[in-house]
């Protein structure tokens, strides 16, 4: 059966399928490598993501049925499944960059109270 | 003689912060680092008078006070840290049995609520196992009360534990680190008063804020 659908991929489903085994590899090994920012939860999310789209690459089938069962074109389907990645990423780098932000802002206001230790201590001296 | 300092972190604790010190006080500790966590009332001038007083001045959480007060300690030279609630609910009279487990071998002390459930509400300690649940598949180490706020750090625990939370999760953090730095420990029943006012605090871990806290601990973990 493998052989069989090996035998069948085109061009592009073969590139989207390295580019994602490409992607899957390497979050897994950033992700055990402990490597920053890469966190359980990114980890997760970029899984179902790549694995999404290896998935749809070796069986486009499934998605054209899944899209016969919805009522949906092929091709919007297909634009559908971008836009839901896109959604996905844009997500992503905004709950990173208000994380990035938070941990700033904490960390100026802590600074700033320990000014107050300095003042402390050389008033104990 | 070790220095032996006590963290507290408050947040809008006016009504109850005079009392918690003197209290704290009468069992000898002097060394004490409040950590006012943006307090609209008077918190910080009443820690002021009584002991030192550091404020951050826009509401960060509970684990960025802690933080910062533990980083003070470093400064000053510590020894063993204690961190306790500016509440009143945790009763100085355990620091003493912390201490010791300190002087003898430990690294961390956690003080434990449900080693001693006696008086606590039936949804605190489910709230609290629940807790407890994730912590130890996220984090992978059981305890008994990974909530807690009253626990005792020796000076290398303090050197080793890096945290990056501000808020509640900032608990179970530590939990993180004690099993990433194989820091020995120990957990012991704590006294905790529940009293009318600490019962109706709007700042507590609530169910909603426990799911954000979940999440948080799913993005740094």
């Amino acid at each position: 059966m493998l052989k069989a659908i090996l035998f069948k991929i085109s061009f592009f489903q073969w590139l989207l399928i390295v580019v994602a085994l490409f992607f899957i590899v390497d979050r897994v090994k950033k992700f055990f490598k402990k490597e920053y920012k890469q966190t359980f939860l990114k980890f997760i999310f970029s899984l179902i993501i790549w694995g999404g789209v290896l998935f749809f690459s070796l069986f486009p089938d499934v998605a054209r049925q899944l899209s016969m069962k919805l009522g949906l074109g092929e091709n919007l389907n297909v634009l559908i499944f971008f836009g839901f990645v896109i959604v996905f990423i844009i997500i992503f780098k905004i709950l990173e960059i208000v994380e990035r932000n938070e941990r700033n802002i904490t960390e100026i206001v802590r600074k700033n109270a320990l000014r107050d230790l300095e003042k402390y201590k050389k008033k104990k001296k | 003689m070790k220095k032996i300092f006590l963290i507290i972190p408050v947040y809008n604790e006016s009504k109850v912060l005079k009392e918690t010190l003197e209290e704290i006080k009468q069992y000898g500790y002097d060394k004490i680092i409040v950590v006012d966590d943006g307090s609209s009332d008077d918190s910080f001038d009443i820690a002021r008078k009584e002991c030192l007083a550091l404020k951050l001045e826009i509401n960060r959480g509970k684990g960025a006070a802690v933080k910062t007060g533990i980083e003070a300690a470093k400064k000053l030279g510590a020894d063993v840290v204690v961190t306790l609630d500016g509440d009143g609910q945790h009763n100085p009279k355990d620091i003493k049995k912390m201490l010791q487990l300190i002087n003898d071998k430990y690294d961390v002390v956690l003080g434990s609520r449900l080693k001693n459930p006696q008086g606590m509400p039936w949804y605190k300690i489910m709230h609290n196992q629940i807790g407890n649940f994730f912590t130890w598949i996220i984090y992978g180490l059981w305890v008994s009360d990974s909530q807690s706020g009253f626990r005792a750090y020796s000076r290398k625990a303090i050197d080793l534990i890096d945290t990056k939370t501000d808020r509640y999760e900032y608990d179970s953090e530590i939990i993180r680190e004690i099993k990433k730095h194989k820091l020995s420990y120990t957990e012991i029943p704590i006294e905790v008063r529940y009293t009318q006012y600490s019962m109706n605090k709007k700042n507590k871990q609530n169910f909603i804020n426990g799911i954000k806290t979940l999440i948080k601990m799913l993005i740094y973990s």
